[in-house]
């Protein structure tokens, strides 16, 4: 395609992302309070140094095998702990547990059920329960568009329960003002999702520990059709803050998400800025002092020059929680094995090859 | 086996000839670093670092932006999170030694995977035991930059019979390794050692050396042009010279040498007195005569003042020096350590001085094999500095030499040579072959490194980083008689040399 | 300008048989008269005067008489022990002369900070410095030289002679490289003179910092090879020395009070009877009258016993013919069938301390001073006071008794014998 294709692209393009008008925070949800966006409503993080942990959890999770009617997944969910830029070791494990998901037909309609095995017999109790990962394969809160979801969609939720269990678990091992930074929003989706986040949400405060998440993306737009990430960003700009800042965005109050949600620059040379949340009510009994704790503790943690503004404590999360293409190999080699030995090789195959022509089609494009 | 030990780092990976290891955080693993791993209850291993590099979890142009913020001064809010856990030091090492039941061997296997290793201790090496006879002190063994307690010794027949080569570079310690080791010999009074000393700084004229011995006066003898009281002068009448003593060592054509030959016959030992007088021969050229005259007056310092021959410098003797030869040879081969001053000689003058009482010493113990009687003499050593001035290709081409003889097969006769040289790249394959110990010390030219190493006893093919490195004191060992190549370090000679007690005999009565 | 005469190793009483001992005299008192025909100031004897230090009483006799006339003549005699005229353990004849005011020994020293400072003895008409180390057996006057104070001896002004009874090992000859020496580096430099001993070959020798180093060698034949040396040819005598500030000249006086003839012959390839005869007859067409004749017998002998050749009757029969003197050295005869110990040296002292050097490993004793170097010094010691023969007067147990006490000295047991 020609240059002067793309500059046309562009030009056009360029015209239809208008900042002249940044707009408010736009939410469809009613139960969700925008703030206008004011040049006066940035709030410097200063840094106020306290003794105050920070705790990351995430998860990861690769497909061993799967079919149209089964799936097979390694799951993970991993905690670290963080003081004053140090690794605080405290003891809990990395969580790692198979799930198999498999379509079963009754009431005339698909369904999605789900039985988690623990790798160890120690982790059996950071699992959520299989039937709360069991769906109808209808159901909305899993379905594609209008679509019955994908088998491996519902088998992934699995890990993403496990998360809520695993951190209101782990919450023994921190003490009272420490912090607990969820990957992602405090936001539940899937149906059951929120008794798992409830559970999180009260243990935390029972523990007085602060119940936050932190996205990596995010899709928040505003009413001239800008991100809203990157309207608040512009807006940083034009007032030329040159440090650390957080900005309230919005108030959630919903149940199933009960939060204030932030837009934070978590160090001065990074541009990006993130979708940060804080449990609303723990967020409303904090004074400035200590919400400056709070993010003081967070920005201590994302000075790393591999990803300035984004706290460390994610990337470490990640790297533990994730399942690597190589283990991939490894373990699928280990569930075929147990598959031949059991001497149904047979049978698995035929369901795996039903959905098998797309690998074998991309080799042939290789 | 030591109990409580601390860990130096982890197998992480890598194949025989490269294991990786990750270093624990602070542990500074150096080049040259001995590191034990447990094999199973019994045995160990031995590792040697050979290689560091750095190991980081952090890509590459992470941590180049993030030097970049850092220089350019916008690193304010910048460190690197868990920095002892992701970025660390790799070291490459190589396993030298399977050590079971306090026996050292050649280790076959890799290291368990994923043990950890720790620094190498005294009691790891308890297998350097001294051997029991007649051993020569090279120093201490070395893990890196630091000295363990336990000495390196090597049995001084093997030594001294079987040829040395120091390699080294101006300033890494070879005189001080030279005195240690002579000063060990002198313990014994097993080992004829003739020392060619061009720099006068093995005897300890006004310094701490090896006249301080307590064995000195019996095992001793040194000679001098400039002898300090008690010494001997070196000088040497030119009747005792051989043609064959300036072999290799004064550049001589077919019709010289020929010349010469026919001068001797003639003359017998006053054949050098006749050529330099320009007596005439039949079956000479005019012409060759003159050449002789010069060559002669040139390299023995002789001219001619009212028709005798004088000799100008203060080596070589008309009346004086008759049986310096002999005396220097029977002293060799009485297990003596002879140091000869050359330090006021011309370097063609030393080589000389060399040479003669090399052709000495190596022809009566080649007879003395014949007559079945070698066995019960001490091995006689000769230790020459510059070695390629003798023994280099060039040098050979021009042809062969004493020092070249001695080296192809002086150890048939037990005599052996300690050659010493900055140029080891120039010596030939052949003769480095048969220097069957050598002590390498610090050389920081590749194409010398890369000579020691193709001809060394022990496969050193990774050592060349060690080498580079090594610092004053600092040496490698290898030789048929060890394992493998032992790091040392050679202790100051100050520090293991002592004073003797001052001669105070109060019974003394002179009349 | 003055004159002195070195001489050394004139081992008077070395020989016991009347003609060789009355040459031996007749050289000496050559060599004395020679001094006073030259009106030389002085003379110095650099050791060995006598060859023992007790010797023949008769032989003092008639050389006290000679020094008389010297000392008549106003030219004294310095004098430095040798290895053989001194005696560690009692007087000795150089002793005695001394103390006379016949010769005077030149040799002080005195122990300062552990140095052993000389001084000089001052020739009173010449100004000359004289100052010299005595010998000991065996060469053990190194010990001295080791703690000499050599900077006090360079730093004296004047002329200054440094007399010594020692062999110089950058001087010694390629045959006597067994022989024990000293290195030069242990004299003192810049001396104009230095006059040397013990090394019976005469030589003129120069080193750096050491002009003139002078060796006379014997005057007469000392003893063992020489008698060979001197019949082949080598000159005997002293030296003359002339000299203001500086030696302005040196010159050898040769002594020769003898013709001499040297014959060599070989066995080897014949048998005892036939090398017998055939020696015979070469002696036979040999003109030996009024001649000190010596003759070498050497090679190896296919058959019979080396005894088989008479030289007794060899030696009767060269008499016969008015022969002044005859010598037979047989040191390199030997016979296939019959092989004796071979001992290298060729005469008597050197084969004697080869063989204490060779064996004194071998003694088993607790003491180690009765070992190595030491051993052999006292063994050598005890051996010289044993070969004394009974003095005139003296009764056999007056000489019993003194070789034991000279014995017990020599082991330093004396006191403790005789507190008992």
């Amino acid at each position: 395609m020609s240059l002067d294709a793309a500059r046309r692209l562009v030009e056009g393009l360029d015209l239809c992302i208008n900042e002249d008008d940044l707009g408010y925070p736009h939410f469809n949800d009613p139960t969700v309070h925008p703030f206008p966006l004011a040049k006066d409503g940035f709030r410097i993080v200063r840094d106020v140094k306290s003794g105050r942990k920070v705790a990351f959890v995430d998860g990861g999770n690769q497909e061993l095998i799967g079919a149209p009617n089964f799936s097979v997944q390694l799951n993970r969910v991993y905690m670290g702990v963080w003081s004053n830029k140090s690794r605080v070791s405290v003891g809990m494990p990395r969580v790692e547990f198979f799930s198999a998901t498999f379509s079963s037909f009754r009431n005339d309609k698909i369904f999605f059920e789900t039985f988690l095995v623990p790798g160890s017999s120690e982790f059996e109790r950071y699992l959520p329960e299989g039937k709360d990962v069991s769906f109808d394969s209808f159901d909305r809160s899993i379905m594609k568009g209008n679509q019955r979801a994908d088998i491996d969609t519902v088998a992934s939720i699995a890990r993403r329960f496990a998360e809520w269990r695993f951190a209101s678990l782990a919450l023994k091992h921190l003490s009272k003002g420490d912090i607990l930074v969820m990957d992602g929003t405090l936001q539940t989706g899937y149906t059951k999702e929120v008794n798992y986040l409830r559970n999180l949400s009260a243990a935390a405060k029972d523990r007085g520990i602060i119940l936050t998440g932190l996205s990596k993306t995010s899709a928040l737009f505003t009413t001239t059709g800008l991100s809203l990430l990157g309207a608040v960003s512009k807006l940083a700009e034009d007032i030329k803050i040159s440090q650390e800042w957080y900005y309230p965005v919005a108030e959630s109050v919903s149940e199933d998400h009960n939060v204030m949600i932030l837009a934070v620059k978590l160090n001065r040379i990074s541009e990006r800025v993130y979708r940060y949340e804080i449990q609303r009510e723990q967020f409303n009994s904090l004074n400035e002092l200590q919400i400056n704790e709070v993010l003081t503790a967070l920005v201590q943690n994302s000075c790393d020059p591999t990803f300035p503004g984004y706290p460390y404590g994610l990337i470490d999360a990640d790297a533990f929680a994730r399942v690597s293409f190589d283990e991939i190999e490894y373990y699928r080699g280990i569930i075929i094995s147990q598959i031949s030995a059991l001497g149904k090789l047979g049978k698995f195959n035929r369901h795996i090859r039903a959905i098998d022509a797309h690998s074998i089609l991309n080799m042939l494009i290789e | 086996m030591p109990g409580n030990f601390e860990v130096a780092g982890q197998v992480v990976g890598g194949k025989v000839a490269s294991i990786m290891i990750r270093e624990k955080s602070g542990k500074n693993i150096e080049l040259g670093d001995l590191l034990v791993v447990e094999d199973d209850n019994s045995s160990y291993l031995i590792l040697k670092v050979f290689d560091l590099g750095y190991g980081s979890q952090i890509p590459q142009s992470a941590r180049e932006l993030a030097a970049g913020l850092k220089l350019e001064g916008y690193s304010a809010g910048i460190e690197f999170m868990d920095p002892a856990l992701r970025n660390y030091t790799l070291a490459c090492v190589k396993a030298i030694a399977r050590v079971s039941n306090g026996v050292a061997r050649i280790p076959k296997v890799l290291p368990p995977f994923f043990t950890s290793v720790r620094y190498a201790t005294k009691a790891d090496l308890s297998f350097f035991a001294e051997p029991s006879k007649n051993p020569v002190y090279l120093g201490k063994v070395r893990s890196g930059s630091k000295v363990l307690d336990v000495d390196v010794y090597l049995d001084g027949e093997n030594f001294f019979t079987h040829h040395v080569l120091i390699p080294a570079t101006t300033g890494r310690g070879k005189s001080n390794l030279v005195k240690v080791l002579l000063w060990s010999a002198l313990d014994h009074g097993k080992f004829g050692i003739l020392v060619l000393d061009p720099h006068d700084e093995y005897y300890g004229r006004n310094d701490l050396g090896l006249k301080d011995h307590q064995s000195a006066r019996k095992n001793l003898t040194y000679y001098s042009s400039n002898p300090p009281t008690g010494a001997n002068t070196l000088v040497v009448n030119l009747r005792t010279l051989e043609p064959e003593h300036f072999d290799g060592i004064v550049t001589l054509t077919k019709p010289q040498e020929e010349s010469i030959s026919l001068y001797h016959d003639s003359f017998k030992e006053d054949w050098i007195e006749n050529i330099v007088l320009g007596t005439h021969l039949e079956g000479v050229d005019k012409r060759t005569l003159q050449v002789l005259r010069r060559k002669l007056r040139t390299s023995l310092g002789v001219s001619v003042k009212n028709g005798a021959i004088v000799c100008d410098s203060d080596v070589f003797s008309t009346t004086a020096g008759a049986s310096t030869l002999t005396d220097v040879v029977n002293a060799l081969e009485d297990g003596k350590i002879v140091v000869v001053d050359t330090s006021r000689l011309s370097d063609e003058a030393e080589l000389l001085i060399g040479s003669i009482i090399t052709n000495k010493i190596f022809y009566r113990y080649r007879e003395l094999k014949g007559k079945g009687t070698l066995k019960d003499k001490p091995p006689v050593s000769i230790i020459i500095e510059e070695a390629p001035r003798v023994l280099s290709a060039e040098k050979i081409e021009q042809g062969e030499n004493i020092y070249s003889t001695i080296a192809r097969e002086g150890r048939k006769f037990r005599v052996g040579l300690i050659a010493i040289t900055q140029l080891t790249s120039v010596i030939p394959r052949m003769i480095l072959t048969n220097m069957n110990t050598k002590i390498i010390l610090g050389n920081e030219m590749a194409t010398e490194r890369r000579a020691i190493v193709d001809s060394a006893a022990q496969d050193l093919s990774d050592e060349d980083r060690n080498i580079s490195s090594l610092d004053k004191g600092e040496a490698i060992v290898s030789s048929i008689f060890t394992k493998f190549a032992i790091p040392i370090y050679t202790p100051l000679f100050e520090n293991i040399a002592s004073r003797k007690d001052v001669f105070n005999d109060d019974n003394m009565i002179l009349t | 300008m003055f004159k002195f005469a070195h001489m050394s190793d004139i081992h008077l009483g070395a020989h016991r048989e009347p003609v060789l001992q009355k040459l031996e005299l007749d050289a000496f008192t050559s060599a004395m008269n020679r001094c006073v025909e030259l009106k030389v100031n002085f003379i110095l004897i650099s050791g060995d005067f006598f060859h023992v230090g007790i010797p023949d009483l008769g032989v003092v006799n008639e050389a006290l008489r000679k020094m008389l006339d010297v000392q008549k003549a106003g030219i004294p005699i310095y004098v430095i022990y040798g290895s053989h005229d001194y005696t560690p353990t009692a007087t000795s004849v150089i002793d005695i002369l001394d103390t006379a005011g016949v010769i005077m020994k030149i040799v002080n020293w005195r122990m300062i900070g552990g140095k052993v400072k000389l001084d000089f003895v001052t020739d009173s008409k010449t100004g000359a410095k004289l100052a010299g180390i005595s010998a000991r057996k065996m060469g053990l006057e190194s010990k001295y030289y080791e703690v000499l104070d050599k900077e006090s001896l360079e730093h004296e002004d004047g002329f200054k002679i440094f007399a010594f009874h020692s062999g110089l090992a950058e001087f010694k000859p390629a045959y006597l490289s067994e022989m024990e020496t000293l290195p030069i580096s242990y004299l003192p430099k810049g001396f104009d003179y230095y006059a040397g001993g013990h090394i019976h070959e005469r030589g003129e020798f120069k080193l750096p910092g050491y002009d003139r180093v002078v060796f006379p060698g014997p005057l007469f034949t000392g003893y063992g090879r020489d008698l060979e040396v001197t019949v082949k040819g080598a000159k005997r005598g002293f030296y003359i020395v002339t000299f203001d500030d500086k030696i302005r000249h040196v010159e050898f006086s040769e002594i020769r009070n003898f013709e001499g003839l040297f014959y060599e012959y070989d066995v080897s390839g014949l048998n005892s009877l036939q090398a017998a005869k055939e020696f015979q007859q070469k002696l036979d067409s040999l003109e030996v009258k009024g001649k000190i004749l010596v003759l070498k017998i050497k090679g190896e002998l296919l058959g019979g016993k080396t005894s088989d050749l008479n030289f007794s009757e060899v030696k009767a029969k060269m008499m016969e013919r008015e022969a002044l003197y005859v010598h037979i050295n047989r040191s390199g005869l030997s016979s296939k069938e019959y092989s004796a110990n071979i001992v290298v040296g060729e005469d008597v002292s050197t084969v004697e301390s080869n063989l204490l050097k060779e064996n004194i490993g071998s003694v088993r004793v607790s003491q180690n001073t009765l070992k190595g170097e030491n051993g052999v010094s006292i063994a050598s010691e005890l051996l010289k006071i044993l070969r004394q023969e009974t003095k005139i007067n003296e009764s056999k147990k007056e000489h019993k008794q003194r070789m034991v006490e000279e014995g017990l000295e020599t082991l330093g047991l004396k006191e403790m014998f005789e507190a008992k």
